[in-house]
């Protein structure tokens, strides 16, 4: 019987080719939006939650308030593991690993093997326990033992591929500029959604005796992530709150012994390793990590689109279902009972959702590298949907499957089931033989179902318009410096670069492409350093943080930054380059000063010095934030990066001349450079990321209505037919019974538009919230997404109504 | 009696009939009298406001619908005036459905249903669709379809009212022959030749019988 119901309901679909098409393609894209964000929280949720004992694993984060300002830095002295570790016995085990910069993609260290450069994009350096506590699959090596000896180098897998190809790592020498390494040890990254984000490491005691000096020494030298493995039966704010008084008493105890004049307090707070991902709010921090609200959002978004696209999948294949009416009372007159009818209808409709949901997931499959890319991720759906909650996921596929067809295919079974086979094999009008109330309800629910799905459309398109225009305001708006046509190089790995650096800069001037060329080792857009700065002549000195930027020569020229008062660093007054600061407006501020230009201005660690200068505000970090205090710091040996600022007509002239004078430079690396406009455009990735996500989304969403809005237009025009037939006979012209069609659906749109109104203020206000330079919500963009939305509905139900209209009408009437 | 929004409509009033096996009775009558009405009462695909119908000896009023769908499954076949085939199955398929939903098993829904195809010269288009045969053709499907499960009752809602005069002489021979071996007929037509078949004439109007006589023609 089944074999007979599955070859009926395949014929069914052939003979219904358009609707089968349309109901397949709605459901399907649903399944393939709900699939792919599915995937992407899965895989944000799973960040640091796929280590062993990942649920006692802490970073140590630290706040330093002073002068009435608090730092938070996700950062901690080198020193901090080691000494609670020799206090807390509730700490099983620790670990440190360096700072670095991973946003910087053109920050590489490079290492040597037989006479071949190659680029390490994030190298940095490790103590011996960092693999004991993060338990990578190790493919070469021991994880305990990989760095306990000096000038170890431990490889991702990635790496080792790239430099030793399919030969085994273990043992082979490479060199870097500074030393000589040998593997220790290779691991495999792959499926380890995590903050950290290394491609290799180096034993922390590679360090020569003068820098590991200050390393253990140096309360103030905050440098490295500390995370701690901790007993289960820890009182984590019992153990907090003595961590925090040893940590004080020794910060204490250095300041006194130094004869160091500072005077905060430190707040070290224990952060639960899976949470790092979602913090943003730790100087720092990983470049990856992201609000979890989005999450929310998005899955509530998801959700919507899933819900949408079945119902949508429901009310057509419900209001499809009526035409075969008469042959539902047919059966029923042969002798189907309800039973039988109900298995017959569910298993055609399950032909149509398993197709659906074949589609879909094939779909998922084929659109996965663009989606990686979108996302910046390296998901599979196959890995996905065998780990963590996938096996769950997938079972609620195959329930949400099951549940559409049981709900679509009971339809006919049991509400048309229940009419009398002798109406509707009469051909009797259904919805007059209805009770007015229940075909109310189904009218209602029909109207109800469009109204929400275009409410959704709206919301997300003028959400998506919003986020454009924000994230282009932020691009275009002038920072405060000129930032157009600058080139940024990133120094090779190399620490002999430094001596030859004045002579490669002045090569570089000699080109006419090449208008100015400056070195510095900060940047707008690149993080900045923060230092320890008291003003004036005192014994007890007021110490503060503000943030700092080390420059080169000509910086602020380079730049086009404007000096306000006092003067610019020069090379040749000698102090410039030892003692002397420059400060922005906002540093004037902070500290209180009245007359800046000559004001004694002291760092903590080093001699005095005095204010030479104030420039005007710029932005040199992000616009979500406001201009913080900035301090200027000549030292031009300090070179990062080299500047340049290039003739706009002869650009290609001016690279190519920059990459011969770098090839003469420096033979043995490859150059790295980078507009600093596009630099600082990357600040706004994960908005850029975000919008990108709405973008399709709202695509997704507009699509699934306008299939629902066309399959249900063609199905209710049709079923009016006769009405238009008439209208048309009593002289009615085309246009007015196409408006009399449209007109209904506008209704329902607009309604969705006023309602959609008050939602995108609420959440895009908060979402501008995050800037501290943002657009206004003018009403121009919620007139705008109405309208477009709008257009697209009618459109759609055009389309349809023309169609219908343009039929004869006797073809109608005939029937009758 | 009917009843759509605030109107009531009295279909049939004071029906007395008795049909007797064997039987082939010819319901006539002007548009709107009730024919069909009667014929979906006695066919159960229908309920009565009030009064009495028993079938085989059961009164049909008292059951619930499954018994009635159960009564009628397997004691009574239908066969309308617009065929009403199954456009997505095949003549085989189409005449095997009672079958199927009588539950009987495979070999022998094949072996009774090759047996009716032959016996009503249908058995060439049996992999054809319905849309694929002529007006008559499709009206043999549909009383072998009525027949294959052998039921007590034949109820023909104006047989041949879609087809032409030889498609309907056909159709009326079939019914004739089928009556002779002893199927009970009732039929609703407006024709009078179609009529000639039976051996009663029921007359109709406004929902009640107005006239009852043999048919003496045959």
């Amino acid at each position: 019987m089944l074999g007979n119901f599955l070859k009926s309901g395949f014929r069914v679909l052939l003979r219904q080719k358009n609707y089968a098409l349309l109901n397949i393609a709605g459901l399907s894209i649903g399944i393939v939006a709900f699939v792919f964000i599915y995937l992407y929280i899965q895989n944000e949720i799973h960040y640091d939650r796929t280590w062993n004992n990942y649920h006692h694993l802490y970073r140590i984060n630290e706040e330093y308030s002073t002068g009435g300002k608090v730092e938070k830095m996700a950062l901690t002295p080198f020193m901090l593991a080691d000494r609670l570790d020799s206090v807390f016995p509730e700490i099983i085990q620790s670990t440190r690993l360096f700072f670095t910069d991973p946003s910087d993609k053109n920050s590489f260290s490079s290492v040597k093997y037989k006479g071949k450069m190659y680029e390490i994009p994030n190298m940095t350096i490790g103590d011996a326990r960092v693999f004991r506590i993060f338990d990578y699959h190790f493919v070469e090596g021991n994880p305990d033992s990989c760095l306990t000896q000096p000038n170890s180098l431990v490889l991702s897998s990635a790496m080792k591929k790239e430099i030793f190809g399919n030969q085994p790592a273990l043992g082979k020498k490479v060199k870097t500029s500074l030393r000589e390494y040998r593997v220790t040890g290779v691991f495999d990254n792959a499926n380890r959604p995590s903050h950290l984000n290394f491609d290799a490491v180096v034993s922390a005691n590679s360090l020569t005796k003068e820098e590991q000096e200050g390393l253990h020494n140096n309360w103030f030298w905050i440098n490295c992530y500390t995370y701690l493995q901790l007993a289960d039966t820890v009182n984590l704010k019992q153990f907090q709150t003595r961590v925090n008084l040893f940590v004080n008493r020794s910060i204490h105890e250095y300041v006194k012994q130094e004869g160091l004049q500072i005077e905060g307090t430190a707040k070290m707070q224990l952060q639960p390793i899976y949470q790092i991902h979602f913090s943003t709010g730790w100087l720092y921090d990983s470049h990856t990590n992201t609000n979890s609200s989005y999450l929310y959002i998005i899955g509530i978004v998801a959700l919507f689109i899933l819900l949408t696209a079945s119902i949508n999948y429901i009310n057509f294949a419900t209001a499809r279902s009526l035409k075969r009416a008469r042959e539902i009372g047919l059966r029923k007159v042969i002798g189907a009972f309800r039973k039988q009818l109900a298995l017959q209808y569910i298993s055609e409709a399950l032909l149509l959702t398993f197709t659906a949901f074949v589609i879909a997931l094939s779909l998922v499959e084929i659109m996965m590298p663009t989606f990686n890319s979108l996302v910046g991720k390296h998901i599979t759906l196959v890995d996905s949907l065998f780990s963590g909650y996938g096996l769950l996921f997938g079972l609620v596929l195959i329930l949400l499957m099951l549940l559409l067809a049981v709900i679509s295919g009971s339809f006919p079974a049991f509400v048309l089931y229940a009419l009398q086979p002798a109406d509707v094999l009469r051909g009797n009008n259904l919805f007059l033989r209805h009770k007015s109330n229940q075909r109310f309800t189904a009218d209602s629910l029909r109207r109800m179902l469009v109204v929400i799905q275009y409410l959704l459309a709206i919301v997300m398109f003028i959400s998506t318009l919003v986020m454009w225009a924000q994230i282009h305001y932020v691009q275009h708006r002038p920072l405060g410096f000129n930032k157009n046509n600058v080139v940024v190089v990133n120094s090779p790995a190399d620490s002999s670069f430094r001596g030859r650096a004045a002579r490669f800069v002045a090569a570089l001037k000699e080109d006419s492409a090449i208008k100015s060329v400056t070195t510095t080792a900060n940047l707008p857009g690149y993080l900045c350093g923060k230092m320890l700065f008291s003003v004036g002549d005192t014994s007890e000195p007021h110490f503060q943080t503000i943030n700092s930027f080390v420059v080169g020569n000509h910086y602020f020229e380079m730049l086009k930054i404007p000096l306000i008062k006092g003067r610019l660093f020069s090379i040749k007054k000698e102090d410039d380059s030892t003692e002397n600061f420059i400060l922005n407006e906002a540093a004037v501020k902070f500290l209180k000063l009245q007359n800046p230009v000559g004001t004694e201005l002291n760092t903590a660690f080093t001699k005095k010095g005095k204010i030479i200068g104030v420039v005007k505000d710029f932005n040199f970090s992000s616009l979500h934030q406001k201009v913080e205090p900035l301090a200027f710091i000549l030292r031009p040996k300090m070179v990062q990066y080299v500047l340049l600022r290039i003739d706009k007509d002869h650009k290609r002239q001016a690279i190519s001349y920059l990459k011969k004078t770098w090839k003469a430079f420096n033979p043995a690396y490859p150059i790295h450079y980078t507009f600093l406009g596009d630099k600082l455009d990357s600040l706004y990735q994960s908005d850029q990321k975000i919008f990108s996500i709405f973008f399709y989304f709202t695509i997704f969403i507009l699509l699934i209505s306008s299939l629902g809005l066309y399959g249900l237009s063609a199905f209710l025009v049709e079923q009016r037919s006769k009405e238009i037939s008439i209208r048309k006979v009593l002289g009615g012209s085309e246009e007015q019974i196409i408006l009399l069609m449209v007109k209904e659906y506008m209704a329902l749109v607009l309604l969705a538009g006023v309602l959609a109104v008050p939602l995108v203020y609420l959440f895009m206000s908060r979402w501008l919230d995050g800037f501290a330079y943002r657009i206004s919500l003018s009403p121009i963009y919620f007139v705008l997404g109405i309208v477009v939305v709008a257009l697209i509905a009618f459109v759609t139900v055009l389309i349809q109504s023309y169609q219908i209209v343009r039929k004869n009408p006797t073809l109608s009437l005939k029937h009758e | 009696m009917f009843q759509s929004r605030d109107v009531e409509t009295v279909a049939l009033a004071g029906i007395d009939l008795k049909v007797e096996a064997g039987d082939f009775i010819a319901v006539m009558g002007p548009s709107g009298c009730g024919k069909s009405t009667l014929l979906n009462l006695l066919g159960m695909i229908d309920e009565s406001s009030g009064g009495q119908y028993s079938f085989l000896g059961r009164n049909v009023c008292n059951l619930s619908q499954r018994q009635r769908t159960l009564l009628r499954k397997e004691n009574i076949g239908f066969v309308f005036q617009n065929f009403n085939l199954i456009d997505e199955l095949s003549i085989w398929e189409n005449i095997e459905l009672p079958l199927v939903y009588l539950g009987i098993k495979k070999q022998e829904r094949r072996e009774r249903v090759a047996r009716i195809i032959d016996q009503l010269e249908i058995s060439h288009r049996k992999d054809l669709l319905p849309i694929q045969l002529s007006g008559g053709q499709q009206q043999r499907v549909a009383v072998a379809r009525a027949i294959v499960s052998r039921p007590k009752l034949l109820l023909a809602d104006e047989p041949t009212g879609n087809l032409d005069s030889m498609h309907s002489e056909e159709v009326m021979n079939i019914l004739n022959q089928l009556n002779k071996k002893g199927m009970t007929i009732v039929m609703v037509t407006h024709s009078q030749y179609d009529a000639s078949y039976s051996r009663r004439v029921v007359h109709l109007f406004d929902g009640q019988i107005i006239n009852e006589n043999l048919n003496h023609s045959l």
